[in-house]
């Protein structure tokens, strides 16, 4: 019985399975609100009101034509897309959803798992540096230089921030931390730096306007991805996908106090919370222009991170109130 | 300064370089200069009268010889240079350390008219193919295009 | 660090139209550019050779898909000039209508571009929304929404009616509202703005030797535009100020095409309100007497010159065409020199590139064959292989 609901656990609900139909469904909603604050309809054929567009943009790149470059190793080549979409989902497995227990450590619950969401979250980074660097195309060349120039941007403020809450929560542990503010949701308002930076962190994470300078397509044309085609492009833009879901459930999990409830209460909250997550960072990409490689290293040194020392700072102080 | 003035005060200052001078309608000037003589009236035209500005180089082919034409234009009227040129020796001095904004139009008249610009800063073909045969001067009144025949790659018997 | 070249082009997202530009970078740093045209030739010049004076004005317009009226008008007046025609006062005014709202157009279009380049897409969504009002002012005008044809040689082909009139008056009045806010737009945003201040400067003097003209020249800092320094049509007798910057860059320039729209919506309003009465055409001899003659036209995108020569035939003997881009490439060779990568399309943007305006020479058809045969694949690859007999297996052109 364990053993099936592990099974279920990891290909069904909430690993592959629930993650690729939810990926592709937020995907839409992201496209669909950002068409609309641009006075544009979105996608409108497929499904009901374009629903279905993200799945079928999957199977169409998946019957595409599979290029491989000449001077590219490709065995690397071929199995960084998989790797992404493993790293993303294993992470999205940590998420406190379904089948944990508080009182004790399971294979998806532990101490530190936090980290371990954010380690593989970082590895999924590496790896588009990697399938920039293995393209040896110019443009992917400097998209692959890109992405590790604003790895060392983000990253810090990103882990600074997630960890504030968990400082407060006195716990290494998603479902502690949610579990706690489940308990004290009050303390969350002091929280409201912390998830400012994090979302921006999550946005530059994400390479989405203002950060989507790894790619940016009128000057690098599809800069980590332009040697990219076919089943392997198509897994790329799962993992973004799948990328964007995780994150705004870590997100929802230290910021918004996780999702308690049932099977099914946890579910809505899921849904609901990682939405809201997802609208702030469309409107986030609406509002935008892309900034340079270099200002945004500077915007993060300058300003998130030293807000983010500022949320530890407070945190800390909290705890010493608390206790 | 208007444009009477400007006509006169060509015709008095640069009487020595300048051959012919008219001015058939209101604004444009044309005047004639010998091809030794252009970088210093161009000079001239540049420093005492403002006309730092090239329009373009328009090349023209009279069949007996070439005709080069410098549109130059100050804020109150636009200056033509004229310049002539022989047929059997088609050659003239660039103008780029007067006016460094000359070097894609004397490119072009060297693709389009065969046109040789001694001293140019950067002699590559402009507007051509790299690979345009030799001696093909599209703009010229002679000129007969022959398309090459095609070669499909792969396809060599 | 290594240097390495890139090419930008003839193919790349950020163009619209090939053209290719070589960068020479240093990591992000651009060390050395050049650029290479070509890509978009049609031998208009010579082909005006080959045809009337009115067949001209149609293949003028088609040099450019966004400033057709200019090279229209650019054109016409040349001619106008040659046969010393004098345009009813009432032509010219419904010509610099069109021109000024063919001048809103394409700097709502550029705005939107720039902003698409910047990676802004909200903003380029949002002024090519409105765009399509000004595109159909100019169908309600001219019965096109790209190319016009409204002019003539000695003046318009159709006039204006009252209700045309204040459909105008209105159409503008919502697109003064829209720039206004643009202008607060883009002059505020802090993601934008730091994206094009400072970027791709052009000092006074380079943009003076280099021959740069139009917006480019007058974000540097230089008061001059044709329809001031050589007013053509009626531009004498309208109030309208030139607009400049004085900050040489992109931001600069951005500037000087937000102002220069709201003049251009003061102008249509002038010009509407105080449409004078009368014919709106002359008639025009068909065959042109002997001369030569220098038109200037202040385009959309700067000084546009043409230079015609007629030979006291019904044809011209020769057409000079200069498109205002073909100017301005010097001075973008100069601009992206130091620059950032991430400033490439932003700086060639900034001078609103039209490639196929700055090409137009070569003839690549074949004008001796002139009855076109309809060839099965056979027959072709029978003349290919007689062909390659005779060459003996050497590319004319390899490729």
């Amino acid at each position: 019985m364990a053993i099936m609901k592990a099974l279920v656990y990891l290909f069904v609900y909430p690993g592959l399975l629930f993650l690729f139909v939810y990926s592709t469904f937020c995907e839409w909603f992201d496209r669909k609100l950002y068409a609309r604050l641009q006075n544009r309809v979105g996608p409108a054929y497929t499904g009901r009101a374009g629903i279905l567009q993200p799945i079928a943009d999957f199977l169409k790149l998946l019957f595409k034509e599979d290029i491989i470059p000449e001077n590219a190793d490709r065995i690397i080549f071929s199995i960084l897309p998989v790797i992404g979409v493993a790293t993303v989902a294993t992470a999205g497995l940590y998420l406190p959803l379904w089948n944990y227990d508080v009182s004790r450590t399971t294979f998806n619950s532990f101490q530190g798992d936090i980290i371990v969401v954010l380690y593989l979250l970082c590895l999924s980074t590496v790896i588009l540096f990697l399938s920039g660097w293995h393209s040896t195309n110019f443009f992917s060349t400097i998209g692959g230089v890109r992405v590790l120039t604003m790895l060392f941007g983000y990253e810090v403020p990103l882990f600074l921030s997630v960890l504030s809450p968990a400082i407060v929560a006195d716990s290494w542990r998603l479902a502690e931390v949610a579990n706690f503010y489940q308990d004290f949701p009050f303390l969350l308002f002091f929280q409201i730096i912390g998830l400012f930076v994090a979302l921006i962190s999550l946005q530059a994470k994400l390479e989405r306007t203002p950060f989507d300078i790894p790619h940016a397509e009128t000057e690098i044309v599809g800069g980590t991805f332009t040697e990219f085609s076919g089943k392997k492009l198509a897994f790329f833009r799962l993992m973004t996908d799948i990328e964007m879901v995780v994150g705004s459930g870590l997100i929802a999990t230290v910021f918004m106090a996780g999702f308690a409830g049932g099977l099914m209460g946890s579910l809505a909250r899921f849904v609901l919370k990682t939405l809201i997550v997802i609208a702030i960072l469309s409107i986030i990409r609406a509002t935008f222009s892309r900034i340079r490689v270099d200002q945004m290293v500077v915007f993060s040194w300058k300003y998130l991170t030293p807000l983010a020392i500022l949320q530890l700072l407070v945190s800390i102080i909290i705890k010493g109130v608390i206790k | 300064m208007n444009q009477a003035e400007i006509f006169e005060k060509i015709r008095t200052n640069l009487s020595a370089q300048i051959t012919d001078i008219s001015m058939p309608s209101p604004r444009r000037i044309f005047v004639s200069v010998a091809p030794e003589k252009l970088i210093e009236t161009l000079k001239i035209l540049k420093d005492d009268f403002g006309f730092y500005h090239l329009s373009t180089i328009s090349g023209l082919d009279k069949i007996t010889g070439f005709e080069v034409l410098y549109h130059l234009a100050n804020s109150f009227v636009s200056l033509t240079v004229r310049v002539q040129i022989d047929r059997a020796k088609p050659e003239i001095i660039s103008i780029c350390e007067v006016i460094p904004g000359a070097i894609l139009y004397e490119r072009e008249i060297q693709d389009m008219f065969g046109i040789k610009v001694i001293n140019i800063p950067d002699s590559r073909p402009l507007v051509l193919p790299d690979d345009w045969p030799e001696g093909e001067y599209p703009l010229r009144k002679d000129w007969n295009y022959q398309p090459p025949a095609e070669t499909i790659p792969g396809e060599e018997q | 660090m290594k240097k390495i070249k890139i090419p930008i082009g003839p193919q790349h997202p950020a163009l619209k139209e090939p053209i290719s530009l070589r960068i020479t970078v240093e990591g992000e740093v651009i060390k050395d550019a050049d650029v290479r045209l070509g890509y978009n030739h049609r031998g208009i010049e010579k082909l005006a050779e080959s045809r009337t004076y009115v067949q001209n004005i149609y293949l003028m317009e088609r040099i450019c898909g966004i400033c057709s009226h200019s090279h229209t008008t650019c054109f016409v007046q040349g001619v106008e000039s040659l046969c010393g025609l004098e345009v009813p006062k009432r032509g010219l005014f419904i010509r610099m209508l069109v021109c000024e709202l063919e001048r809103i157009h394409s700097h709502y279009l550029w705005l939107g571009v720039a902003a698409h380049e910047a990676g802004f897409d909200s903003l380029f969504m949002y002024t090519w929304r409105d765009r399509e009002v000004v595109m159909d002012l100019l169908e309600i005008i001219s019965g096109n929404r790209v190319h016009y044809a409204i002019n003539t040689i000695g003046g318009v082909r159709r006039d204006l009616s009252e209700v045309q009139k204040e459909k105008i008056l209105e159409g503008i009045q919502f697109l003064k509202k829209r720039m206004e806010y643009y202008t607060n737009l883009g002059t505020t945003e802090p993601s934008f703005v730091a994206r094009v201040s400072g970027v791709g400067i052009l000092p006074k003097e380079k943009a003076m030797s280099l021959c740069a003209v139009g917006p480019t020249l007058r974000a540097s800092g230089i008061a001059s535009d044709i329809r001031k320094d050589d007013p053509y049509a009626a531009y004498d007798e309208i109030p309208f100020s030139v607009c400049t910057a004085t900050s040489c860059d992109v931001l600069g320039r951005v500037v000087v095409r937000i102002k220069e729209t709201m003049e251009s919506i003061k102008i249509v309003e002038y010009l509407v309100k105080n449409l004078p009465s009368g014919e709106i055409k002359v008639r025009a001899p068909r065959k042109v007497k002997e001369g030569e003659a220098v038109s200037r036209y202040e385009a959309p995108r700067g000084e546009n010159i043409h230079y015609i020569k007629s030979n006291g035939t019904d044809k011209p003997e020769r057409v000079k065409v200069r498109a205002p881009t073909l100017a301005n490439y010097p001075a973008t060779i100069e601009m992206l020199k130091s620059g950032f990568i991430a400033d490439i399309p932003l700086i060639f943007a900034a001078i609103d590139p039209c490639i196929c305006c700055a090409e137009r020479f070569v003839e690549v058809i074949d004008t001796k064959n002139e009855n076109t045969q309809v060839l099965t694949m056979a027959e072709i690859k029978k003349r290919y292989s007689k062909s390659q007999g005779l060459k003996k297996g050497s590319s004319v052109w390899p490729l």
